[in-house]
């Protein structure tokens, strides 16, 4: 087959329906990324639009230009935006376009779920967006505190806007982690062993995991807030056993992490473009990652730094001011092997590597300020002042809009096929740099001089207003350079100038392709011995496109792949992926029904739009699969591998298990919740613990080992040829006594309304009565695949799964029945 | 897998440790536990300096595996990624529960 065939039958295979239509139901991670990339920056542009008529409010004492209603929902929404709809999405939709290019694959682990997370981000945005514009947008500051944000202060809709539109849009953040994870560690190019992988790889690989366990405890925090405000559950309530302190912990679990989920994918932009720029390896690449895993597992050790002005004993703010202190360590590591690596280099002074520095010179300043604000009785003289405002911005702005920036110019020749055609970037990254140091060096003086945070006004006699006169300036400067890029990239895109293939010179795979990059990236899969292919072997592109690697004689119409092992790179499996489909969208559109529901306080829609996300689940996963063994297939190269369905483990198993830690961090959160309360908030104890009830207390644990039993069991008969049915239904007896224990517990709870305890008790006791319907669910739909042909010794993939769901649902009953009990035992 | 556990034992390890010790500083503050004097010293602060006492002879034993050939990783990556992971949790255990032993517990 010539290069031209193989193109274009590949081409026919994986490519988008045509025109503007193809977008509703592209499956592919090309057009998935740019469409996250698209809509990330155009909230960019909304954030920064609010931003400057913050800018514009600040300007001058006494300002008329908004009220303070409106102001408080600008501020509200452009860090909201900022952080929720512009950074994440970016770095998501950046990792979605990238990674299978830079791993050397054709697509990522889950097509279709990546999508899936689009639509829930575009409808959950839509949501904000929305409510901005009929100005009832939330209005509380971007983390909400109650009792400010609870119903008695904030009876409006605006604060529901918030937690169920982020709780809404965080669905694409967990969909997207799960799918890196997989990703990575099972879909590279065959022979890439972790020591071979791409450094932005590791990067994303940390953060993927940081999204899983960091996202959850603010996820948790936003139901109960929104069950408080909607039921009366009083969580953050004193009077009623509740704690606001509560939300800040559950806030900030996520909050600090968020902050390095948004650094380290930048950090891995750098590590990725500097070496190319020096034309050099990375030094220390060994020790770069070692410091990434250290930063992203100190960081969840930080989140008490946010709340060193709430009263918290000395020992605990001891404890998180030295860790909040140790974590400059392994990030000066990173900064240090950059610098090292442009000592060993040659380092081009082009466009990326401009705001490479940009970023040094900023992020390095916000390191320090970080430190500065880690010491205790420091940080009690500026906390909530807009030096804490300033700290932050050049920890963002130059931790992540730089590299951003960097990223943007490196990789516009590859997605565009363009190279730049007028020298704006230049005069555009000075503006930026200049306008955000004005901005912001300023804002650390006002804060020093006293000025507080969120204020929509003061007056001349403060002596702030010339230091705010210059920090708007300086804002609309850098308003104006951003503007600049954005012209730029429109004109590179536009214009007809060819860039040249490879034009940095790099060694990472996403550049053995065509450029612009066809949807199926590689004609054929690479094999790899070092990270920087392309630098071992010029010739590798054109060997790629002649067929020589994997894969390179399609077959069947079929979106074909390999994993590979997770340590040593080698191949493993046959992958055939799912082609286009709306179901995505559909998918997302019912989801968001479900919020908007909840929104508009009808409730009677709610359940239907539950039963439907689950009809389309089911409808989801039974689309795919086989009902004849495959055997083994050819795959190239002399080599035939067996199909990822006749796997032990296949993608299903490996999604669940991630899904499931992330599962697992919002149920340990919700039982923090329930031990801060019991020993923290002042209305504890409750007038009477639950007395321990023989009927739960004997039926769940029989219930807890039938449902692990039964499907182990399944799985073990199926492999010998026989029925896994048996097992499946030995396991949903033993759900039944889940729900029997989990039901007898919630009708013995004391009323929710009433105090704390009750209320943590219903949301103990929902949350394992819902994890026991979907391992029903789950269990029903093995049945159903059994009895349809689509189970065999040999296709054994799918039962797999069945005792990671109900081994969870049985695990986490007995935890809820005994976090119910032991305190009426121990009474 | 498992060259990914060796990477993330140790710092996991101490981010368990690390909240563990926080937690119980906090049940101590809430009156749960043991009051007055053992030897002189007071009981919260006894029981928080065992704490910090069994953290890091974890962490020293995690580490000690770690360089074993017989739970360590072979030569290579994983094995210089993984022991720099020790000496993380070791460190990061030493710096951020010393306060146990320093700073009075719920004042």
């Amino acid at each position: 087959m010539s290069p031209l065939a193989r193109h274009r039958r590949l081409s026919r295979i994986w490519s988008s329906r045509p025109g503007w239509r193809g977008l509703l139901s592209t499956v592919n991670h090309t057009d998935v990324g740019r469409m996250f990339l698209v809509t990330a920056f155009f909230y960019f542009a909304v954030g920064g639009i609010l931003a400057m008529l913050i800018r514009a409010q600040l300007a001058t004492p006494h300002s008329a230009f908004a009220g303070p209603e409106i102001y408080s929902q600008l501020f509200t929404m452009h860090g909201t935006i900022m952080m929720f709809l512009f950074a994440i999405p970016a770095i998501e939709g950046l990792a979605i376009y990238l990674l299978p290019k830079m791993l050397g694959t054709r697509d990522l682990a889950y097509p279709r779920l990546g999508t899936y997370g689009y639509w829930c981000y575009f409808f959950g945005g839509g949501m904000l967006l929305v409510s901005l514009l009929l100005g009832i947008a939330p209005d509380g500051g971007w983390f909400l505190y109650p009792p400010l944000s609870g119903r008695i202060h904030s009876p409006g809709i605006n604060v529901d806007v918030w937690l169920l539109g982020i709780t809404f849009v965080e669905i694409s953040a967990i969909c997207a982690a799960v799918e890196f994870v997989v990703s990575i560690l099972k879909y590279r190019a065959p022979g890439m062993s972790l020591a071979h992988m791409p450094v932005f790889a590791w990067y994303m690989l940390v953060t993927s995991l940081m999204i899983l366990t960091g996202f959850p405890p603010l996820i948790l925090g936003s139901i109960l807030l929104e069950l408080e405000r909607a039921f009366g559950l009083p969580f953050f309530q004193v009077e009623l056993g509740g704690d606001a302190l509560l939300w800040q912990h559950l806030f900030w679990l996520f909050g600090h992490p968020e902050v390095y989920i948004i650094f380290l994918p930048a950090a891995g932009v750098i590590s990725t473009i500097l070496p190319v720029m020096a034309g050099t390896t990375l030094l220390g690449y060994r020790f770069v990652v070692a410091a990434a895993v250290a930063l992203a597992i100190l960081s969840f050790g930080l989140w008490v730094h946010h709340m060193f002005t709430t009263g918290i004993p000395h020992m605990g703010l001891a404890f998180f001011s030295a860790a909040s202190t140790l974590v400059a360590v392994p990030t000066a590591v990173q900064v240090f092997a950059w610098i090292g690596t442009l000592w060993k280099g040659r380092p081009r002074l082009r466009l990326p590597m401009l705001h490479i520095l940009g970023f040094f010179a900023t992020f390095v300043i916000g390191g320090l300020t970080g430190v500065m604000v880690a010491i205790v009785p420091f940080d009690w003289q500026v906390h909530d002042t807009a030096f804490v405002t300033a700290h932050l911005h050049y920890v963002l702005f130059g931790g992540f809009v730089f590299p951003l920036l960097a990223a943007l110019y490196y990789w516009l020749p590859l997605a565009s096929g363009r190279r730049r055609y007028f020298r704006l970037g230049e005069v555009a990254f000075a503006l930026i740099f200049g306008g955000f140091h004005l901005t912001f060096l300023a804002m650390h003086v006002v804060g020093l001089m006293g000025q507080r945070r969120r204020i929509s006004t003061y007056a001349p006699e403060d002596g702030w207003t010339a230091i705010n006169l210059v920090s708007s300036v300086g804002g609309f400067v850098l308003a104006f350079g951003l503007a600049m890029v954005l012209l730029e990239v429109v004109l590179q895109v536009r214009a007809r100038r060819r860039a040249p293939r490879n034009p940095w010179s790099a060694g990472t795979l996403e550049w053995a392709m065509a450029m612009p990059p066809p949807a199926y990236n590689f004609a054929s899969l690479p094999q790899v011995a070092s990270r920087e292919p392309l630098w071992d072997d010029a010739t590798l592109p054109a060997r790629l496109a002649r067929g020589e690697g994997y894969l390179g004689a399609p077959v069947h119409g079929w979106r074909e792949t390999l994993t590979v092992d997770v340590a040593s790179g080698a191949p493993e499996h046959h992958v055939v992926l799912p082609g286009n489909s709306h179901l995505p969208l559909l998918l997302a559109a019912v989801t968001g029904l479900f919020f908007l529901a909840l929104l508009l306080k009808l409730y009677w829609l709610a359940p239907l739009a539950v039963a439907g996300v689950a009809g389309l689940g089911w409808w989801w996963v039974w689309s795919r699969g086989w009902r004849q063994d495959l055997g083994p297939q050819q795959v190239g190269r002399g080599l035939s591998l067996p199909n990822v369905a006749e796997a032990d483990r296949g993608p299903g198993w490996w999604g669940s298990a991630f899904l499931l830690v992330a599962d697992a961090t919002l149920f340990g959160a919700l039982l923090f919740g329930y031990a801060f309360l019991w020993t923290v908030a002042p209305g504890w104890p409750p007038p009477a613990f639950i007395a321990p009830s023989a009927l739960a207390l004997g039926v769940a644990p029989v219930g807890a080992v039938l449902a692990l039993v039964g499907t182990l069991a399944a799985v073990r008969a199926n492999g010998a040829g026989r029925s896994p049915e048996g097992g499946l239904l030995l396991a949903l007896a033993g759900l039944a006594g889940l729900a029997l224990g989990l039901g007898t517990m919630v009708a013995e709870a004391p009323p929710a309304t009433g105090h704390a305890y009750g209320a943590t008790l219903l949301v103990m006791g929902a949350y394992g009565l819902f994890h026991v319907a979907v391992a029903v669910l789950v269990l029903a739909f093995l049945v159903a695949r059994h009895r349809a042909g689509y189970l065999s010794p040999r296709r054994r993939a799918e039962l797999a799964i069945a005792p990671l769901w109900a081994g969870y649902a049985g695990a986490a009953t007995l935890l809820i029945l005994l976090a119910a009990y032991g305190p009426g035992v121990a009474s | 897998m498992s060259d990914l556990a060796r990477i993330l034992v140790a710092p996991l390890a101490w981010l368990a440790a690390f909240s563990a010790v926080y937690g119980l500083s906090g049940l101590l503050c809430a009156g749960v536990g043991p009051s007055g004097t053992v030897l002189g010293w007071p009981a919260r602060r006894v029981v928080l300096a065992a704490a910090f006492l069994a953290v890091v002879l974890m962490q020293g034993a995690l580490l000690r595996l770690l360089y074993s050939a017989r739970y360590g990783a072979p030569p290579g990556f994983t094995r210089t990624v993984s022991r720099v992971g020790g000496w993380v949790g070791l460190v990061a255990s030493l710096w951020t529960l010393f306060p146990t032993l320093t700073t009075s517990a719920c004042g």
